[in-house]
């Protein structure tokens, strides 16, 4: 059995003993509300916790990730990153605080991705606690403006100004225990919206209608033909508009997303519903504008990877069962720079993207120890050279 | 009237978030340290403030050396969660129940006295939604970092929860601005000088609280002032900024009875140093009116506006905690 994955069960056991502070963490760090684009307060005070617990350098780069560097006992071996995305799809207005009790916590943002966070920013102590020293620097990154509109810009900032090579990376997500992501989709997402020109004085009464006009986008989308090879698939997942009941939409708003094991394929499906749009636009003779939010290219390691068979070794070792989809985090963005890494899910939870989200705590300590394993067969050599 | 001592006796929390300098100072003067946390039905809010103080100031950074739940009687699980997280749970009924019980946070804060151990007591509404360890090291660096300062007062900017997802940035403070502050300004302007002297958070020494009495109910904080104020002057007292306190917004006329028992708290003790003569005998009663069906209901509240001794007169207590002082 491979040393990194001997003592997994061990650690699992000595994290619950610290389950005070990796809690505290989660809380004081979830509680500080951080929509994409303001993380500002998030980022500092994850900052101050990294130099709280002893980090050895503490920094924020010049995109306002904030990043900690553990340094590792060898000066000749790449840096290892385990990266969790600060922002939450949660407003500054909703309510964040979070309520504990003995076996959950319940607050917004809790899931995706504030016990993400709150694990990162534990690994300083949890280190120190367990006694654990790597050779490679150990670069704990939060990254900000990952999610929906903010296209992972964060971590692509990070990795582009990154000047030395990275020998592998872990990405940490809220949920759900048990996800190991290793690839990621071909992927554009995009904006379709809808106005309607106003006039002055007395509008007609029976003038289109926004919304109808973007259902009729929508029938038209899901009467395309998409391959089972290429897996593809269109997601329509964001609608808003209208005014009022009794009256005429004038403006609407149609969020999706293509996914796609192939990039090619996204291409053409994207152009498919630039056609649809235009054909609209042209026959309701309204304005209608496609707009591309972001876009990721489709990559991936294989499961026959030393990475991927170490974090699967690691989870059977906790009694995990891993589940493989592709995943379109930060992960995208190291395997687009051919860097070896997997997306890992902390714990299991519900309502993830309610106010009301809820974590497990008890499965988190596994959640943790499968990190801990990774990080410690990364450093053990298994993407040296592969 | 000068503000000296505002200016010299008034902190922030971030003076003191160096915490080995607290812990350096506390092991110096070989002090032990005891967080006590008044309850009732706060199982919200309880694991999360017993776990981040046990995480920051004990875990971490051996500041404090106990937690202690004195309880009114929670009908939720506020026992549970307390005690998942390392706190020690007693319901106020069973801690000296010779001298009998009753409701009230100034019941617990007292009850507290006699089960806690250490020589500096932090006391902390168990309802604060934002709590932060500084509540504790905020309060307790004035009496660890200074040699004439034996009791610290909280004060925040306090948002009010005003139901799901809203806050308001300011007020909380309504029965401070209307009732205490105009009652110090007419016979204690010195007084004025404490932000919010109603604050639910202070920090003492045992020498100060078990010398003083403490009424069961809301009087409890505007009596601890008077009395230290009274036997050991203003200068023993600081206060220090914590920022920012999130708490349950109370109605107003909840809001009223508090302001009941402050007045009768404030008017009593003035009657005792001679400040003021009362002619006749104050009612213990607060009536407030209903409206029911086109007509208003009388509902009386009796507030009898009891008060503990100081613990040091308790025989139980002197037995237990036999010391040189």
């Amino acid at each position: 059995m491979p040393t990194y994955l001997e003592n997994l069960s061990e650690y699992a056991d000595a994290l619950r003993t610290l389950k005070e502070t990796i809690i505290t963490n989660i809380v004081l760090l979830g509680q500080e509300p951080a929509p994409t684009f303001k993380e500002k307060t998030r980022s500092q005070l994850f900052l101050d916790r990294l130099s709280d617990f002893g980090v050895d350098e503490c920094t924020i780069d010049g995109y306002q990730n904030p990043i900690g560097i553990i340094r590792g006992t060898t000066k000749d071996k790449a840096p290892i990153f385990v990266v969790a995305h600060m922002d939450t799809a949660v407003s500054k207005d909703v309510n964040h605080n979070y309520v504990v009790n003995e076996e959950t916590i319940t607050g917004a943002g809790i899931m995706d991705n504030s016990v993400g966070v709150g694990a990162l920013a534990s690994l300083p102590f949890i280190f120190k606690s367990l006694g654990l020293k790597f050779e490679s620097d150990i670069v704990l990154a939060g990254v900000i403006q990952s999610i929906g509109r903010g296209n992972l810009r964060g971590i692509r900032h990070l990795l582009k100004t990154w000047s030395t090579p990275i020998r592998g990376a872990v990405c940490i997500e809220g949920g759900e225990l048990g996800r190991l992501n290793y690839s990621s989709y071909g992927m554009i997402r995009g904006e379709i919206e809808c106005a309607i020109p106003m006039e002055s004085g007395f509008e007609p009464q029976f003038k289109p209608n926004a919304i109808l006009i973007l259902n009729e986008i929508i029938n038209q989308i899901l009467q395309l033909c998409l391959p089972q090879r290429p897996r593809s698939r269109i997601i329509i997942g964001k609608i808003s508009g209208g005014h009022k009941h009794g009256l005429i939409a004038y403006e609407a708003a149609l969020g999706f997303e293509i996914q796609s094991d192939s990039d090619s394929m996204v291409k053409t499906i994207f152009g498919d519903i630039t056609d649809i749009v235009n054909g609209a636009g042209h026959e309701y003779r309204v304005d209608l504008k496609l707009n591309t939010i972001s876009s990721l290219h489709a990559s991936r390691v294989g499961y026959a990877h030393p990475l991927v068979k170490s974090a699967v070794a690691a989870m059977h070792r906790l009694n995990l069962k891993p589940v493989s989809e592709p995943s379109e985090s930060e992960l995208s963005i190291f395997l687009a720079h051919d860097i070896p890494a997997v997306t890992l899910g902390v714990t299991r939870g519900r309502d993830y993207h309610r106010e009301g989200a809820t974590m497990e705590i008890e499965p988190m300590f596994n959640g943790i120890a499968q990190i801990l394993g990774v990080i410690l067969a990364i450093d053990s050599g298994v993407c040296d050279g592969v | 009237m000068a503000y000296d001592w505002l200016k010299n006796n008034t902190f922030h929390h971030s003076e003191f978030a160096d915490l080995e300098r607290l812990v350096e100072a506390k092991q110096d003067k070989n002090l032990k340290i005891s967080l006590c946390l008044p309850t009732l039905n706060e199982e919200k809010t309880i694991a999360k403030e017993i776990l981040i103080m046990k995480s920051e100031l004990m875990n971490r950074f051996p500041l404090i050396d106990e937690i202690v739940v004195v309880d009114s009687g929670s009908t939720d699980r506020t026992r549970e969660a307390a005690e998942a997280y390392g706190a020690r749970f007693y319901p106020a009924a069973d801690i000296l129940p010779d001298t009998g019980n009753f409701m009230g946070k100034g019941e617990n804060l007292w009850k507290g006295l006699y089960i806690t151990q250490g020589d500096i007591i932090i006391y902390l509404d168990a309802d604060i939604k934002n709590i932060h360890h500084r509540f504790a090291y905020g309060l307790l660096g004035p009496l660890l970092l200074t040699d004439q300062i034996k009791y610290v007062k909280a004060f925040y900017d306090r948002p009010i929860a005003l139901g799901k997802n809203k806050l308001r940035s300011t007020g909380g403070g309504r029965v401070t601005e209307l009732v205490i502050r105009p009652l110090f300004s007419l016979f204690l302007p010195e007084l004025t000088q404490i932000i919010q002297p109603l604050s639910g958070e202070y920090a003492g020494f045992r020498g100060i609280l078990e010398n003083i009495p403490f009424p069961i109910g809301y009087g409890v904080e505007t009596s601890m002032i008077l009395d230290i104020y009274t036997k050991w002057g203003l200068e023993v007292m600081a206060q220090t900024d914590l920022d920012r306190r999130i708490h349950r917004n109370q109605a107003t006329l909840a809001l009223g009875r508090m302001a009941f028992v402050i007045m009768k708290t404030f008017i009593n003790r003035k009657v005792k140093l001679g400040l003021i003569d009362l002619k006749k005998q104050m009612f213990d009663e607060m009536i407030q009116y209903n409206h029911v069906e086109n007509e208003y209901q009388p509902v009386t509240y009796k507030m009898e506006g009891l008060e503990r001794p100081p613990m040091i007169e308790v025989p139980a207590y002197r037995e237990k905690f036999v010391r040189g002082n």
